[in-house]
């Protein structure tokens, strides 16, 4: 089972994802860009991870949805490989059309935009841009649903960082967010740490529409999320007040992703 | 250029004339040496070389005759880009600290991002992996009559900061911010980086053994040169004049987190090649003084000659021969290395790494060799535009400069005990020194790579765990006190030593290694050369006398292994308050047993050691309540000090505390407070101020409250407590029971049976989370 974590120049999470690929059981490397797109078919999996593809250049994730290695990665999508993008690497995936897959199939229309974070509270825009804090995520989706989080069972709490400026997930296709819900495309919202999920700043972090972290295609194999699971991977990562932090040998809310790509192979193969 | 039969005046009329910064004995020096007129490119050379900033003249012979250097951990000390210290026997942490301070006044973004992109160059030249960084900043005062250019310059500096460090991905990980009147004119942006690399992987900064004897290649890689940054060297070595801002502005950097993320996976390359070679490659940054600083100090460190080509340099357009020697274009390396490794190289960066496709110009480009001279020569389209003995160029000059203490008039204010203790803790906790850095700390991106065990606001230092399967941990943090460097700048050097050292020991970390960043005025003035060495005896006192724990019995001092002068902080308005700037390196052994600052249980006991004493000069007491200075600015009791420091550590050790904090600015209030107010922000506490000891003779309520004289706040686990005391004594320490932890979400501090506050947690947090939004909006 191997997994290439994929690399673009400007890409800054590339070497802690390829330590969760490793660390949960799976064979992995890093693909540079400049190798060739073919190679990709030898992998079982795919991970975008997280970083600054090509400077943010007109927009994040754009200039790299361009690349070869994505037409590659749109085939390899295409026949059920799974597919995670975290942060810029959900940008990414957003950007070449595999997110959220389009509501007109194969048209490959970029349906969906990752605009910059506006934070609101009580009516009022508090913040606006770059923001890094650990946040709250409820799994919505079913188990088995989506690749990465294949594991995880619905309305499951994971702790797990974010670290963006682009991170407000806006539409204007009509009856994308209805068609997102009804299919269970939704995979994680922002939520307070009871699970409620209270759609204002600063339990929906980023001003993103319905609280909405990540979502897959209609498949299932290719998932997008902003909040980084490497980043809490071991149970030390997790921040001061959290009481798992104690058991530093317990594994952290972010391995199950992971786990679930893993397990997603598995039963796929 | 001609020198030679020329008068001053006139000399210095041309001098200035072609942008040259250097005096006129200076010139003629140079030309004596050479023995006829030097060439305008020989000029701007050394004019760049023998700048305060590259050659530290005036400041060289002050930091040899006080600063401990050396030390048992110590695997280099301040000669090259960075100093490094063993961690265990196999790896080391390296460390940096410079100022950006001219550059970040004029243009706050690229200032302060080209300050972190300079020096995560001069971790990484060493060959070590960069994992943190950190950012000591001083603004002017945001609520005084400057405070729309005081507020821009902030924003625009932590912009810059994010902007650069998040897209390099390395996480930052501590830093503090001070707003004070004396930076209104020229704010203080002082960077450390720190990187990890295992002690047989070290690369230095030198051409190698028999570079000379084997013609080893000059390699630049990176940026195309252009013409960014001109004399940036010479600009930061010059008080800051207002007229001058738009001549300024061409002597800032352009940054490119993008380009050097990219240079940083290709240099990794490289090590790992020239491990498997075993080939020992000299490498090295460049930053100030940019191509002419980095290939003579390469070549001359080496004790060779070397021969430059110009026309073999990838440049972003046909510039002249003196803009290319010294422009400090970005994002640039260079390397000395054998022949036979050249394809190997070019390889790695120019097709491997794709830099021509990556960044317009960008490439590796052989541009001169190593030989077995002693000069320095640069040819340009065929002309011989430089030829100097090199080692005369590196060496610089040095100045004896005069000091003159300044005369300070201090005096304690004579001022009534306030009525309503409420509202003052209020005050002081919306004070924007005082207040949650919160505002700030979330632009910067803490959590990649992966290591963050404590984050910034979480303890007084940051802590990472750098290496997958290593328990070890670093912890770092920074400290000055500007307000006490006013009052004394000689406390104001040994306290800024003494804080770093709590703040590391605050969460379990033993102090390893310090830096320092010295901000000055200009040194040619007296006053401003008596601070400096001031500052610098006191680092040095406070070096000596806390030891290096595990050293004590050899009274090994804690060592400085790396630094920076920056001078001419100053403007026609004045110059800014002494600022030795320290950051402090810290060692756990296993981090999993850090502990943090916030409250963890209601029932929990605190204790305080340190007693209190009349120390408030300087303080944020007397300074947002009355608006005074006062004079008995706090003292390092360095024995008493000592103590604390090392108590704490084994006490964090062995197990027996949930939670410490270090008592500095807003004394013991203030600390307490922040306990409370850190997240989760859970609980509340009691104080019994009659059981504050204080070291002086009937100090008020305020004064116990408020005095900044050191001192730990510490939260006992639950059944440690007799432990704890026990361990305390053995140290010499008198613990004091001062309080509890509550599950009522309310601040209370009483004496003699009656409440003196008693606040509650949300208003208190409001007022603590809104201070530095409000102070930089």
């Amino acid at each position: 089972m191997k997994i290439a974590v994929l690399q673009f120049p400007g890409t800054n999470c590339e070497f802690e994802t390829l330590v969760a690929v490793k660390a949960v059981g799976m064979e992995g490397e890093i693909f540079r860009w400049n190798r060739s797109a073919g190679e990709l078919s030898g992998f079982d999996g795919f991970v975008i991870p997280g970083g600054f593809s090509y400077q943010d250049r007109l927009r994040a994730g754009v200039i790299a949805s361009k690349e070869p290695v994505m037409s590659a990665l749109k085939e390899e999508a295409g026949i059920g490989k799974p597919i995670i993008g975290i942060c810029n690497g959900f940008q990414i995936l957003v950007e070449t059309g595999l997110l959220p897959g389009s509501i007109e199939k194969s048209s490959g229309n970029v349906d969906m935009a990752l605009a910059q974070n506006v934070m609101v509270s009580q009516g009022k825009i508090v913040r606006r841009g770059y923001y890094c804090d650990w946040v709250n995520l409820r799994h919505e989706a079913p188990s088995k649903r989506c690749s990465g989080s294949f594991a995880i069972e619905r309305g499951a709490l994971l702790k797990i960082p974010i670290a963006h400026g682009e991170g407000n997930l806006v539409t204007t296709t009509p009856g994308l967010m209805k068609k997102l819900n009804d299919e269970g495309q939704v995979v994680f919202r922002y939520c307070d740490r009871n699970g409620r999920i209270i759609n204002e700043f600063p339990f929906n972090v980023n001003g993103s529409t319905e609280s909405i972290a990540a979502i897959c295609n209609e498949p299932g194999n290719v998932l997008g999320m902003m909040p980084h699971p490497e980043r809490a991977f071991f149970a030390w990562q997790l921040p001061a007040f959290d009481p798992r932090k104690q058991r530093p040998d317990e594994p952290g809310p972010g391995r199950r992703v992971f786990e679930s790509m893993k397990r997603y192979i598995e039963v796929n193969a | 250029m001609k020198i030679i039969g020329l008068s001053d005046p006139e000399v210095q009329t041309s001098l200035r004339a072609a942008g040259i910064g250097m005096s006129v004995p200076e010139a003629r020096t140079i030309a004596g040496v050479l023995g006829r007129d030097p060439t305008l490119t020989e000029l701007f050379c050394y004019d760049a070389m023998w700048s305060e900033h590259c050659s530290y003249k005036s400041s060289r012979a002050t930091l040899k005759e006080f600063l401990p250097t050396d030390g048992p951990n110590v695997v280099m000390g301040p000669v090259e880009d960075s100093g490094i210290v063993a961690i265990d026997d196999k790896w080391c942490v390296v460390i940096s600290h410079e100022s950006h301070n001219h550059p970040s006044q004029i243009l706050p973004n690229e200032g302060a991002a080209t300050g972190i992109g300079g020096i995560v160059r001069d971790v990484n030249c060493m060959g070590a992996t960069v994992v943190a960084t950190a950012d000591p900043l001083r603004f002017g005062n945001p609520y005084g009559p400057k405070a729309n250019k005081v507020r821009w310059v902030a924003e625009g500096v932590v912009d810059g900061i994010w902007q650069y460090g998040n897209a390099l991905g390395v996480p930052n990980m501590g830093g503090d911010i001070v707003f004070n009147d004396s930076f209104d004119d020229n704010c203080l942006v002082n960077v450390v980086s720190i990187g990890i690399v295992r002690r047989d992987q070290i690369i230095r900064s030198r051409a190698p053994p028999l570079a000379g004897e084997k013609g080893y290649d000059v390699i630049l890689i990176g940026k195309p040169t252009d013409s960014s940054g001109l004399g940036g060297v010479t600009f930061a070595s010059e008080a800051l004049c207002e007229e001058d801002e738009e001549t300024n502005r061409g002597a800032v950097q352009i940054p490119d987190p993008f380009l050097k993320n990219v240079l940083f996976k290709a240099n990794d390359d490289l090590f790992r090649l020239v491990r498997e070679e075993g080939i020992e490659i000299g490498f090295k940054d460049l930053g100030g003084g940019g191509f002419t600083c980095a290939t003579s100090e390469m070549g001359s460190s080496g004790g060779f000659g070397m021969e430059i080509n110009l026309d073999d340099m990838h440049t972003a357009a046909d510039f002249p021969a003196e803009v290319l020697s010294i422009a400090e274009t970005q994002e640039r390396f260079l390397i000395v290395s054998p022949p036979e490794l050249r394809e190997k190289i070019l390889k790695i960066y120019n097709e491997d790494w794709d830099l021509p496709n990556v960044y317009e110009g960008a490439r590796a480009s052989v541009v001169g060799k190593i030989n077995t001279g002693d000069r320095f020569t640069v040819t340009h389209k065929g002309e011989m535009v430089c030829d100097v003995p090199i080692q005369h160029l590196t060496e610089g000059i040095r100045y004896n400069r005069l000091e003159l203490p300044r005369t300070i008039r201090v005096q304690e204010p004579d001022v009534a005990e306030p009525a309503d203790y409420n509202q003052v803790l209020l005050q002081i906790l919306r004070s924007p020194n005082i207040a949650s850095r919160e505002h700030v700390y979330r632009y910067y991106d803490t959590e990649v790579m992966g290591n963050a065990v404590i984050r910034p606001g979480e303890a007084d230092a940051g802590l990472i765990a750098p290496v997958r399967g290593e328990k070890f941990g670093i912890a770092l943090a920074v400290d000055s006190n500007p307000f006490y460097g006013r009052i004394s700048p000689y406390w104001g050097g040994a306290t800024a030593v003494a804080e770093a050292m709590r703040n590391v020991a605050a969460v379990g970390a033993v102090p390893s290694t310090l830096t320092d960043c010295l901000n000055y005025g200009n040194p040619e003035k007296p006053e401003a050369f008596w601070e400096f060495r001031e500052g610098v005896k006191g680092l040095a006192e406070s070096c000596k006398k806390l030891y290096l724990k595990g050293y004590e019995a050899q009274q090994q001092a804690v060592p400085i292994v790396s630094g920076n002068v920056s001078f001419y902080n100053e403007s026609p308005q004045g110059s800014v308050d002494p600022s030795p700037v320290v950051a402090c390196v810290g060692i756990m052994k296993d981090f999993s047993k850090a502990i943090t600052m916030d409250l963890k249980k209601a029932g929990d006991k605190l204790f305080l050691i340190g007693p209190r004493f009349d120390e408030l000069g300087g303080s944020e007491y007397y300074r947002t309540i009355f608006g005074e200075t006062g004079a008995n600015v706090p003292i390092v009791r360095f024995d008493l000090e000592r103590n604390m420091i090392y108590a704490v550590i084994d006490a964090i050790e062995e197990g027996l505390l949930a939670a410490a904090h270090d008592i500095s600015n807003g004394g013991l209030a203030a600390s307490l407070s922040e306990m409370a107010l850190t997240r989760p922000a859970r609980f509340g506490l009691e104080l019994d101020l009659d059981r504050v000891q204080s070291g002086d003779n009937d100090m008020r309520t305020d004064k116990l409250l408020f005095s900044e004289s050191s001192g730990f706040v510490l939260e006992a686990k639950v059944g440690s407590e007799t432990r704890l005391v026990e361990l305390l004594k053995s140290y010499s320490l008198e613990p004091m029971q001062i309080g509890i932890v509550t599950g009522k979400r309310r601040i209370v501090m009483s004496r003699a049976g009656e409440y003196v506050a008693d606040l509650d947690l949300d208003e208190a947090r409001n007022a603590w989370t809104t201070g530095l939004v409000e102070a930089m909006r």
